[in-house]
This record gives structure tokens, C-alpha cells and sequence, in this order.
């Protein structure tokens, strides 16, 4: 117990990555990101069948291991209920794959310890293949979201914001990305874009975009959750959260 | 004789709940469901008078299509319950996953913690 007089103020900021079969890269991910910042990592092994969790751990994370494979959104839901039951209050979300730099960690938690925000998300529309793109397009004109890179999971959310994506209605989304988003916009959380720059993947392939197949039955789930999570306008016919969301 | 197959249908139905529920593969609340629709399809077999009754008043031509109608209405009502019930078990199913992980992280740090020696 903690006492008014001597308790640290500071917040308590952990850093997830969701992992699967990445024992190429956690490694190195997880040192990178301890030779930036001093917060703790935790690795959510999705149930490889590789060596990850072994390797996350060696390489100074704590490693939480899923009997099941969740996929990565259910992996990262992991780590953020593992947060607020450890007393953590934000955290920053990074992929396994080493795409995400760890020198914008701090940009992107920036305008949440300001107060100008409760989801800060890391966007660097450069990086995206033509199928990416109109992936993009599609998501934002079915959702309403005014993000420039909704699929991207290299994130910063506060304690409100993990509040409510550790909920049940944020485990029957399959993906974080536009189910996730949709989630915070409808409990008044404001999001916002941080511009960083980000590597190609150093190993593996995209759960995602690596078929045609895959990517139709992606975009045909993902629209029709945006369409029908669509936040409804005000009777003025304005969105409500168009203002902040465009930062 | 298709009302007699449609009766005898029913009733090797319902048989098979009694039993299915008797030794256990089958759980009451579902069982009750199937035994009211075998009972819907020997009622239709043994008495297709009503049925004709029924789609007389409805304006319904040819009775068997009212019959067909209705069961796959009730067939899509049934699939979608299911499907609310499966996504309400997934939901319960990756919650308790996402438990195990982080009670055995817990515990293995708890571990660690006690078998390292004491700070002299």
C-alpha cells in the first residue's frame, strides 16, 4: 500500500507486444526497446511453436503465455488486462516483427501525458503496398473514422482507454483496427495521429495481407463491422468526434 | 403415405433425444427444443387435417409448402440462436485463455521471486 506522502506520481507505462512464431526478431525488438526507455516489456506469446517465448524472455521481458492462440488482438487484449491488474497506467503497443521503431515511443506518448488525448496512434501512411491503401480508403468511408492509418498497432492508450478495451465487447472483435477504434470513439475516448516513420518487416509476413483470399475475408468482416458499429451523426448531422479524431 | 414417413420421422426423432439425453450427449435445455419439434413433425404426419385447416385459412394452395415454410424459418431462427450462443462461448472461452496466461506469468514470477536467496 502506497501512502500520500511518499507515493510516486509518475504513471506506470508498459510496453506489449503481441508475438507469434517471431523468435527471428524478439529478440533484438526487445533489447532495441530497452536501450530506449526503461519501461517494463511484456510479451504476449500467442502460442508460438517457436522458441519466442524463451528468446522474449532471455532478452529481459515478461513473457505471458497463451495456451491458446487468440490472434493479435486477443494477445494484446491479454497484455492490457495484465497491465490494469498490475497497477500500470498507460501503455504502448508494438508489433513483434521489428517494423515498429522504438525512438518514436516517446513522441508517441507525448500528447497522452499532456492530457490531449486518450489514444495516441502511430501513422506512417508511406508504408503502405497498393492493397494496403485501398484497404484504408474502404475502412474509413464504411467506419466515418477520420485516422490516416487505421491498421496500424504501433499505439499509446491511456488508463480510460484500457478500461474499456479490457471489456468483453472488445474481445469479440477479431483485429484492432477499426472494431477497436469504433469501441473508443463510442465511449467518448478522443484518438489522435502521431506522424512516425517505421522499417520494413525484418522477418516473417503479415498475418493479414499476405493473400488475396485472406485479404477479402478481412475486408468483407472489417467493413461490415464498420458499417455496423458506425457511430450515428447528431441530429444537426454532424459527427461527433470528427473534430478531435483529425488531429 | 408421406404423412405416415413424416410421423414416423418424428417419432424415430423424439426416440433418439430420449436417448441421446439419457446417456448424457445431449443436455435437458436443448433436448426439450428438438422434442417439441419432433413432436410438431408426428403431429403434422398423424393429423394432416389440421395442416390443411391451417393453410385453407392462410390461402395457402398447396399445404406441404406452409409445412416447408415454416420448418425453415424455424431452421434459420434456430442456426441464428446458435451462432449467438457459440459467440457468447468464444467470448467466455478467449477470456479464460487470456486468464490461464496471465495467472501462470503470475506464477512463475511468484516462483522466481521465492527461489531467489535473500539480500545479505
Amino acid at each position: 500500500m502506497e501512502t500520500a506522502a511518499t507515493a510516486d506520481t509518475s504513471p506506470r507505462i508498459a510496453i506489449l507486444i503481441p508475438a507469434f512464431n517471431e523468435e527471428a526478431v524478439v529478440g533484438q525488438v526487445v533489447a532495441a526497446i530497452r536501450e530506449c526507455v526503461a519501461y517494463p516489456v511484456i510479451v504476449i506469446d500467442d502460442a508460438s511453436t517457436d522458441a519466442t517465448r524463451d528468446i522474449a524472455k532471455a532478452a529481459g521481458a515478461t513473457v505471458i503465455p497463451l495456451p491458446d492462440q487468440l490472434g493479435a488482438w486477443g494477445a494484446t487484449q491479454t497484455g492490457m488486462r495484465y497491465a490494469l491488474r498490475h497497477g500500470f497506467d498507460m501503455v504502448l503497443t508494438m508489433d513483434a516483427d521489428g517494423q515498429h521503431e522504438p525512438r518514436w515511443l516517446t513522441a508517441l506518448l507525448a500528447p497522452i501525458l499532456d492530457g490531449r488525448t486518450d489514444v495516441a496512434i502511430g501513422t506512417c501512411t508511406e508504408r503502405g503496398s497498393t492493397m494496403r491503401r485501398i484497404a484504408w480508403v474502404l475502412m474509413k468511408s464504411t467506419s466515418g473514422l477520420r485516422l490516416e492509418d487505421v491498421t496500424s498497432g504501433f499505439r499509446a492508450y491511456n488508463r480510460a482507454a484500457l478500461v474499456t478495451l479490457s471489456q468483453w465487447q472488445a474481445t469479440l472483435l477479431d483485429y484492432q483496427d477499426i472494431g477497436v477504434l469504433l469501441l473508443l470513439e463510442s465511449r467518448g475516448l478522443r484518438i489522435q495521429d502521431v506522424s512516425v516513420t517505421m522499417r520494413e518487416r525484418q522477418a516473417g509476413a503479415s498475418r493479414v495481407f499476405y493473400s488475396w483470399l485472406m485479404v477479402v475475408h478481412y475486408m468483407l468482416h472489417t467493413l461490415l463491422l464498420g458499417f455496423t458499429k458506425r457511430p450515428m451523426r447528431t441530429s444537426n448531422g454532424s459527427d461527433p468526434n470528427s473534430g478531435e479524431a483529425s488531429q | 403415405m408421406i404423412a405416415w414417413l413424416t410421423a414416423v420421422i418424428g417419432l424415430c426423432v423424439a426416440g433418439t433425444i430420449i436417448l441421446l439425453m439419457r446417456r448424457d450427449h445431449l443436455h435437458a435445455k436443448h433436448g426439450l427444443e428438438w422434442i417439441l419439434v419432433a413432436i410438431a413433425f408426428a403431429g403434422a404426419g398423424l393429423f394432416p387435417e389440421f395442416l390443411d385447416s391451417v393453410a385453407g385459412r392462410l390461402g395457402v394452395a398447396y399445404p406441404p409448402a406452409l409445412a416447408l415454410t415454416i420448418s425453415i424459418a424455424l431452421l434459420v431462427i434456430k442456426i441464428l440462436l446458435m451462432d449467438i450462443e457459440r459467440s457468447r462461448l468464444e467470448t467466455r472461452y478467449q477470456r479464460l485463455v487470456q486468464r490461464v496466461g496471465m495467472l501462470e506469468t503470475d506464477l512463475l514470477e511468484g516462483q522466481q521471486k521465492e527461489a531467489k536467496p535473500p539480500a545479505s
